[in-house]
Order: C-alpha cells, then structure tokens, then sequence
C-alpha cells in the first residue's frame, strides 16, 4: 500500500525533477539546442544551404566523436528555421527558437539585414549570436551578445584595392585606374561604396563607375564603356548570373582587363564551371577558403560532393567556437557562453580553414584575427594568392 | 438590433483579446506571432479604406508604410524626438505622399492604378536605397539601444509591444467603421458600383478619393512607426517591399474579406500564423517547402470563398444565403 506520506515524497520528487530537467539534461549527456536562422529559400537560399551544410558536418563530427566531453558527452543539437529573405520574418525565427527550443545561442543568419533584425532579439534576450555577416555595424552598436568571425565590410573592400596594388607592383605595373561596376541592389551599392573609399584613400583615380540592373540582358555597353576606359582593373560586384556574362563578354571581345571580383559570384563552384577558360586568372576577395585547410575541404566534398565553399568553412568555425566554449564552461547559461568567448583564443579543428588560424574576440564581438583574402581563379579550382603569409599559389596578373 | 449585437460582438472580441497574451509566456514567441498578427490586420484596415471601400486596389502602401518608419526612426535618432511625436510626423509625412500619388493616378481604373501604385512604392525603395546619407542606405537603420521607457515606445517585455498592437489595430477600426458607416463611406461606396452615376448625383469623385486616400496614408504610416520600434531593425528592402508589405496587406484584406469591418482581423489571423506554421514544419525539410506549401493553401482558399473567410464563417454562422458579412 502506498500512504500519503511516500504518495507526496514522489509527488515532490517528480516535481523538483521536471523544474530540473533542464540543466540536468544538459549536463548528463543529453542534447544542447543551438538554433539555427539561416535564408533557406529565396535569393539567398543557395548560401544559406552551403552554410546549413557546413553546420551539419561540424555537428556530425563532433557527436560522433564523443560530443562535449566536459560536459559527460552532451551532444550540440541544431534546431533549423527559415530566416525567408525578410528581417522581420528572421527575427521572429530568432524568436522562437529562444522560446520553444531554449536554444543556448544562435547561428545566422548570413545576409546582413537578417543578422542585423535578428541580433535585435538576442541581445534584449541575452542569447548569444555567433555569425559571419559582414556589415560593419553588427559589432559597432555596443550589443555584448554578438560575434563575428569575419572580417568587416569595409576592410573586404580595401583588401581588394591593396591586393591589386601589390600584385600589380609585383608584375613591375604602377596602378593609377580603376574601374568599378556593380549591381544596384543592397549588396552592390554597399560593397562599391566600400571600394569607392579604398580607392580614394590609396589615391586611385575611378575612371568608370557605374551600377546596372541586377540580372542585366545586355552587357555590352558595359564592355563598350569600360574598354574605352582605359581602366587598368575592374572591381565588379555582382551575383552569379551577371558575373558569367560580363566575364564571359569580356574575354569574347578581348578586353583582358585584370577581373577582382566583390566576392558574390566570384567565388562559387559554378563560376569556374560555367566559364571554363575564361575563369581563368579572375580574382576576388573572400574571407576563407578551401585550400587553407585541405583535409577538412576533403571530408565536406566526400560528404556533399562540392567543393568547401567559404560559407561552409566559416559555419563549420562556429561549431569548433562553441564547442571550445561548451567545453570550456560546462554549463550551456549563456553569461557563461558570453564570457568565456570573450576571453578565449580559439584554434585548431574547423577553425584550421580560416585565414590566421586562430579566433580571438574583443569585446565588440569583432574577431580581431580576421584577414580578408584574395582568391585566384586557377585550373578551374580557387586558390588563396594574398596576402603574402597565406599564399599557397603566387598571383599572375596580366595586362 | 443588428447593430447592437455587431458592438457586443466587438466587446467581446476586445476582452478576449486583452486577457489573451495573460495565458501565454510574456516574452514568448506565441505573443510576438499575435502581435505581428494585430500590426498587420491594423495596416490590412487602413489598405481597406482604399482597397475595400472605394475598390482602388492599390499595391503601394509599402510607399506610406516606409515612410513612416523612416520619419520617426530619422526623428529619434538625430533629434532624440519620442516616437510617439515621431508617430504624429509619420502620418502627416504619411497623408502628404498618399496626396501627392493621389493627385494623378485617381483617373487611373483597375489594373493601371495598381501598377501605378507599385511604381510609386519602388521609387521609394530605390531611393531610400540610394540616398545613403539620409536613409543609411541598404545597410539600414537600428532603433538606439536604450532602457525601456513608455516615452521611447521601448518596452522590456514582448507583451507590451502586444497592446500597443491592438490599440492600433482598434484605432484604425474605429475609423474604418466610421468611415464606412458614414456619408463618406456611402459616397465611396457610390463610386464603386458607378463612377459616373456617382459624378450625375453630384458626388465629388476625385475629392472623395483623395480624402480616403489621404485618411489610408496617414494610418498606414503611422503604423510604421509602431514596426519599427517593434522590430528594432529595418532596411529600404523590407519597408518598402512590393511582395512583403503592399502585396500582402491587399492579400490578407482579400482572403480575409475585402471591405468588411472584420476582414483584416481574419485574413491576418488566419495568413500570419500560416507562414509561421509552414515555415516551422517545414523549413528544415526541403528548400522552398515552406512557401509552396503556403502557396498551395492560399490558392486553396480563394477557389474555395472569392469573397473572403469572413463570409466563410459568416455564412457557416448564420447559416443564411444572405449574410451580414461582405458586400454590405
């Protein structure tokens, strides 16, 4: 017979255990949420699944291998929402993730706009945020709960225009003109007011800059201009499909005016493989790339069979950030998450394939490691070509 | 009698809506989806000034709605203005672009005006994007982060940010209603069913326009001012966006029941929660999933009921061939 005394004893037990779950949990080797925000349709879908893939090999990796082992074996479980291309949308993903899945921190959202409404929810939440989006004022607003491990959107820019000056000298050319196109959306205006400053503070003269409708028909008054230009390189920020076709109008009417792209769709898989030969020699600037960490490059392609796109190496960092930082603190509250990735330089693992080796945080969440590189179309693989201590391929330039 | 129980329903309808976010977590996610739910029915109202009453289907209110968000957040941050001032400078920011686009594209019927009112939309996305030193440019404007205060219209908890959704959604109710229920209301009605018999009775066509147009504006913009506190964060792209703001304010007065006094409420309620629903179940599925989905059931329910869910649930209601929903 059970009497009312042990009847309440289990009663309160079951009780005090239900409330405790959830520390409990994390500590005896069950699941850490860590949510997940990313544009998975829409025009920045395609980099938001290369980042979403990079995520899940990092995760696979490190459960399989024991998860977090300060932790008895806790293993990181992503909890995945589409960011849409809308802030709005972002922030209310962002939302739900803190309330229904009691994510530890949150990854996202790639597009600057997104992170940036997204951002607003976690730092009124206290829930870090650990991202690679560029914009310079993610970590220029004062929030405590931002990280981010790329380089800014100005310094991308002026790593464009002191990698043309370098590599120009290096040929034995002095660089005096350049030229700027780029799309009028976000991405282009942003990106070439980045350049537009590069090139003013390194004294350059602009003598073409202009903005064309995203997803152009005719790019031949674009070539027309810019061969009359007598511009000495050409700084085009644009997505994929315009990419192909000004490259490829270039190269067909023999303007071989040296090519740096904006990143964008300089630096996809399919750019290489939809202009074959006349890739060849196009340069651009990116935040990492694959031939930096060649094994960790290989285990995504054997997984995925694509090339480690950069979106994919910076997300698989962020697992290897977190779980240095979980290891770390053994507990998943986020003041602990917070300051511990302040005070920690992390390296090894994924972190292998980001330029510098290493991550180290200030207190504005700015990775102050983070070098901006360029990136050399060669043999229709992408190879790392400055600056000079990452070089693994030297730069041609030719004109 | 009808009109009674129309203001008891409406009693009711705001009770349950006060004690509601009392039931759910104050800085949850269920009471952030009722708040956008309110926010949008409130601007789907002040489009059904325009769109339902006088049948001038414009997809420009992204025009106002940006606007305002730009008016005030400008105001707070180079003058330290309170939103709540910055709100009166919206709609008035608000009402003079509705004006200005009224001026000429009133002549214009049917799908000319539409287009007419999607340019005019664009431009200000274009030029927010462009103007950079005003606007921030694509990057775009953050509210400070600053303590919570009623004065700043910046509130700790979720819950809040809740009621001021709802008193707006109440205030541009009320004007709807009256409008719709007053000389005004009967004049725009006239210039839907017949222009020209309207002109021959002696409505002022173009004078009656511009004034709902105006009333529409103003509404609209001030709304923006409450999205932007809300959402801490927005750009040219998400205020001023076509498919995000114009397109769906028009789609939810539709679906819901286009120039009914309850058509926004159910046309929000029942779209906004949807594209979360699609986006939760499906999102970490296939790509695109989600939106397909969504796309498959709006379709759904526009073959089902052209008039709207309002008369949909009107009719399972009353149960009557003629009901007191749409039309009237």
């Amino acid at each position: 017979m059970i009497d009312r005394r042990t009847l309440l004893k289990t009663g309160a037990a079951a009780l005090t255990a239900t409330l405790a779950s959830r520390t409990a949990f994390a500590q005896n080797g069950g699941d850490i949420n860590v949510g997940v925000v990313l544009p998975l349709t829409g025009a920045s879908a395609q980099f938001g699944i290369n980042s979403r893939n990079g995520l899940e090999l990092a995760v696979d990796r490190l459960n399989s291998s024991g998860g977090i082992k300060s932790m008895g074996g806790a293993r990181i479980k992503l909890i995945v929402a589409d960011a849409t291309s809308a802030p709005t949308a972002a922030a209310t993903a962002a939302q739900r993730l803190i309330s229904q899945n009691e994510v530890v921190a949150v990854i996202g959202a790639y597009v600057s706009s997104l992170t940036l409404a997204v951002s607003e929810v976690l730092e009124r939440r206290g829930i870090p945020l650990l991202t690679i989006s560029y914009a310079d004022q993610l970590t220029e607003r004062g929030f405590k709960n931002v990280f981010r491990i790329n380089p800014k959107a100005s310094a991308l820019g002026r790593a464009q225009v002191d990698a043309c000056i370098d590599i120009s000298a290096d040929s034995g050319r002095k660089l005096e003109r350049v030229a700027i196109v780029y799309e009028d959306t976000a991405y282009g205006t942003s990106q070439s007011a980045g350049l537009r400053a590069a090139c003013k503070e390194k004294n350059l003269s602009i003598v073409m800059d202009e903005a064309y409708p995203q997803g152009i028909t005719d790019v031949t008054p674009l070539i027309n201009k810019l061969r009359a230009a007598d511009a000495q390189v050409l700084f085009p920020v644009s997505y994929l499909n315009d990419t192909l076709q000004i490259v490829r109008s270039m190269r067909q009417q023999q303007v071989q005016v040296p090519v740096v792209g904006g990143a964008g769709g300089f630096i996809l898989p399919e750019f290489g493989q939809s202009l074959g030969e006349f890739a060849e020699g196009v340069l651009s600037v990116n935040s990492s790339n694959y031939d930096l960490d060649p094994e960790s490059a290989k285990l995504y392609r054997d997984r995925y069979n694509y090339p480690m796109v950069h979106d994919a190496i910076e997300h698989a960092a962020l697992i290897e950030i977190l779980a240095q930082t979980l290891e770390k603190t053994k507990s998943s509250a986020a003041s602990d998450l917070r300051a511990a990735m302040t005070e920690t330089r992390f390296e090894g693992g994924w972190i292998n394939g980001m330029p510098g080796g290493a991550i180290d945080f200030d207190e504005t969440g700015h990775n102050t490691l983070a070098v901006p590189i360029i990136i050399q179309w060669k043999g229709g693989e992408q190879a790392t070509v400055w600056p000079k201590q990452f070089e693994k391929v030297s730069p041609t330039w030719t004109n | 009698m009808k009109r009674a129980r129309n203001l008891l329903v409406a009693g009711a309808g705001l009770a349950l809506a006060l004690i509601l976010p009392m039931a759910v977590d104050a800085n949850g996610y269920a009471v952030r989806v009722l708040t956008l739910v309110l926010l949008f029915a409130a601007m789907a109202q002040a489009w059904n000034i325009v769109g339902g009453l006088a049948s001038q289907m414009s997809l420009g209110h992204a025009a106002f709605f940006g606007l305002g968000a730009y008016t005030s957040t400008l105001l707070l941050i180079h003058f330290g203005l309170s939103p709540w001032i910055g709100m009166i400078a919206s709609a008035l920011v608000g009402g003079a672009a509705a004006f200005a686009l009224s001026l000429p594209t009133m002549r214009l019927k049917g799908h000319y005006f539409a287009l007419a009112t999607l340019a005019f939309a664009e431009v200000f996305r274009v030029a927010a994007n462009a103007w950079s030193s005003l606007t921030g440019g694509p990057v775009g404007l953050s509210i400070p982060y600053g303590e919570p205060s009623f004065l700043m219209m910046q509130f700790q908890d979720t819950r809040s940010y809740y009621y001021l959704a709802l008193s707006a959604f109440a205030v541009v109710t009320v004007v709807f209603a009256a409008i719709k229920f007053s000389s005004l209301g009967y004049r725009l009605r006239a210039i839907r069913e017949n222009q020209a018999a309207a002109e021959v009775v002696g409505v002022q066509t173009t004078k009656v326009k511009i004034q709902a147009a105006v009333i529409s504006g103003c509404l609209t913009a001030a709304l923006g001012t409450i999205y932007a506190q809300l959402n801490f964060f927005f750009d040219p792209d998400s205020v001023f966006a076509a498919l995000q703001i114009s397109i769906r304010v028009a789609l939810i007065t539709i679906v819901g029941g286009i120039g009914t006094v309850v058509g926004p409420l159910v046309g929000a309620v029942f779209i906004i929660p949807l594209e979360e629903l699609t986006n939760v179940l499906f999102a970490d599925k296939a790509a695109g999933l989600s939106q397909l989905v969504y796309g498959l059931l709006l379709i759904v329910i526009v073959l089902i009921q052209p008039r709207g869910l309002a008369a949909l649930v009107g009719s399972a209601l009353a149960r009557r061939p003629k009901t007191s929903g749409a039309g009237t």
